[in-house]
């Protein structure tokens, strides 16, 4: 499957206020691509807790959203990218109720429930890169 | 007066003390010679005052958009005594504490008086023109020209810095002014009956603001000798884990002073959304629409909303007609 990437918006990552504008930034894309409420939703809460992650996990980072088709289905893709202390674990995070922070612990795994595609590339002491995926429905 | 605590709060803001001064000095270049050089065009300056100043405002004033600034004989004539006093000031021979303090008062004025720095910047420019002109026609020499208007830039620039980062940190400040006023908007809490109470929330939820919002429910809920607080959510726009937490620590607050928290406005994305999360939120009694919050809420508190006895129709046919008393 040839995925064309038709845009790309690269955002910063340093505190709460920028998680809000990238998931308000992947919300509007959603939209504008004319996802439908459920997709919208399910994209932009896994955005908020990716992105939260990032800032309260990774020390900071970015955010790369990419407008992207597969010739037949629009979709959404956002890479998280710090380079924090990385996972030891990752088996253990995406089983949820697992958490290093005080949260629910369910971040990771709640995450990949919402979307299509779930991809987490972890280092410790390099960093951590979580790609996600979701496509606009038929 | 407002104008003197005004500035002087920048020397705060902006950090700048002795060695922060001494910091920008060294990056432009702005030697003890430089002050000595301006000191030493004292005359050269208190000669040429009243030409520049004169040139600068007709200059100023022929502009459509500086004109605006301007309104009456008065200010002009109160502006232009300032610069002339600016201008002075240039060749004090001095770069202390009390001069930036000075720069920083022109710098806080202009941005309480709206003038962008785009006016601000190209005025500059004029006036620095209009300097050289003045020094070219009264020092004559070509070399000392160029190593007094050399010391004049690099105090203007010095001058320049000063205004700008004032910009920018009034800006910074109206911002926080706002998020502030925001904030405190954000967490209305409503009696709608007596011991029920409504907190709508309406938008995203960040720590400060789920602080505030545990906080002032709390407080609420006491004061009020509220049984039930009703949260509706239904104009938060994401509710992930981090709101859901927030939410649930409240309710786990709110029980522990006796009462009980019903969460309202979920939407079918959100309760969609929630249980892909993950999330548990069974501690809380959660309804789709507010209204119905409302009633479960009444019932907390042993009241119910009846609908009301139809009223008695006004025609006089279909009144009942009286039953007249039977035998007794």
């Amino acid at each position: 499957m040839i995925e064309e990437i038709l845009a790309t918006h690269e955002l910063k990552l340093v505190t709460e206020d920028d998680v809000m504008a990238v998931r308000r930034r992947v919300r509007e894309i959603a939209e504008m691509r004319k996802f439908d409420t459920f997709a919208i939703a399910a994209i932009t809460t896994a955005t908020s807790e990716l992105a939260r992650n990032v800032v309260v996990h990774g020390r900071g980072g970015t955010a790369k959203i990419e407008e992207i088709s597969d010739g037949l289905r629009a979709g959404i893709r956002v890479v998280f990218t710090d380079e924090g202390p990385g996972i030891p674990d990752i088996a253990r995070v995406m089983s949820g109720g697992y958490s290093t922070a005080r949260s629910m612990g369910l971040g990771l795994s709640g995450s990949k429930r919402l979307v299509d595609d779930f991809d987490l590339e972890s280092q410790v002491g390099v960093g951590t890169r979580v790609t996600v995926t979701k496509w606009k429905r038929f | 007066m407002k104008s003197f605590s005004d500035y002087r709060k920048y020397m705060t803001i902006l950090k700048l003390d002795e060695a922060e001064i001494q910091s920008r000095r060294a990056f432009f270049t702005l030697t003890d010679e430089d002050l000595q050089r301006l000191a030493s065009l004292r005359p050269f300056a208190e000669k040429v005052t009243e030409e520049v100043v004169e040139q600068f405002y007709s200059l100023l004033l022929a502009h459509p958009e500086t004109r605006k600034f301007f309104e009456d004989d008065a200010t002009i004539r109160r502006v232009k005594r300032t610069q002339r006093e600016y201008f002075l000031g240039l060749f004090a021979g001095k770069c202390d504490r009390e001069y930036v303090e000075d720069r920083l008062r022109v710098g806080a004025a202009h941005e309480r008086i709206g003038l962008a720095p785009k006016w601000y910047l190209g005025a500059y420019r004029q006036y620095l023109h209009l300097i050289l002109n003045a020094l070219q026609a009264e020092l004559k020499d070509e070399e000392r020209v160029r190593a007094a208007f050399q010391s004049i830039q690099r105090i203007v620039f010095f001058d320049v810095s000063l205004a700008i980062d004032t910009y920018i940190a009034a800006n910074a400040e109206a911002l926080v002014r706002h998020q502030q006023a925001i904030r405190e908007l954000s967490t209305p809490v409503i009696r709608v009956y007596d011991r029920i109470l409504l907190l709508p929330l309406v938008g995203a939820i960040d720590s400060i603001r789920a602080e505030q919002i545990m906080e002032s429910v709390l407080l609420h809920v006491v004061e009020a000798q509220a049984k039930c607080i009703i949260i509706d959510i239904a104009g938060v726009p994401v509710v992930d884990t981090r709101v859901a937490d927030h939410l649930l620590k409240t309710t786990a607050a709110v029980r522990l002073l006796g009462a009980q928290t019903i969460l309202t406005g979920i939407t079918a994305q959100v309760a969609r959304t929630m249980v892909q999360l993950g999330v548990d939120v069974s501690t809380m009694h959660t309804l789709s629409r507010l209204s119905d919050g409302i009633e479960l809420a009444l019932g907390m508190v042993g009241k119910a909303i009846t609908t009301a006895a139809p009223p008695a129709p006004a025609s006089p046919s279909a009144v009942t007609p009286p039953v007249v008393g039977g035998t007794s």
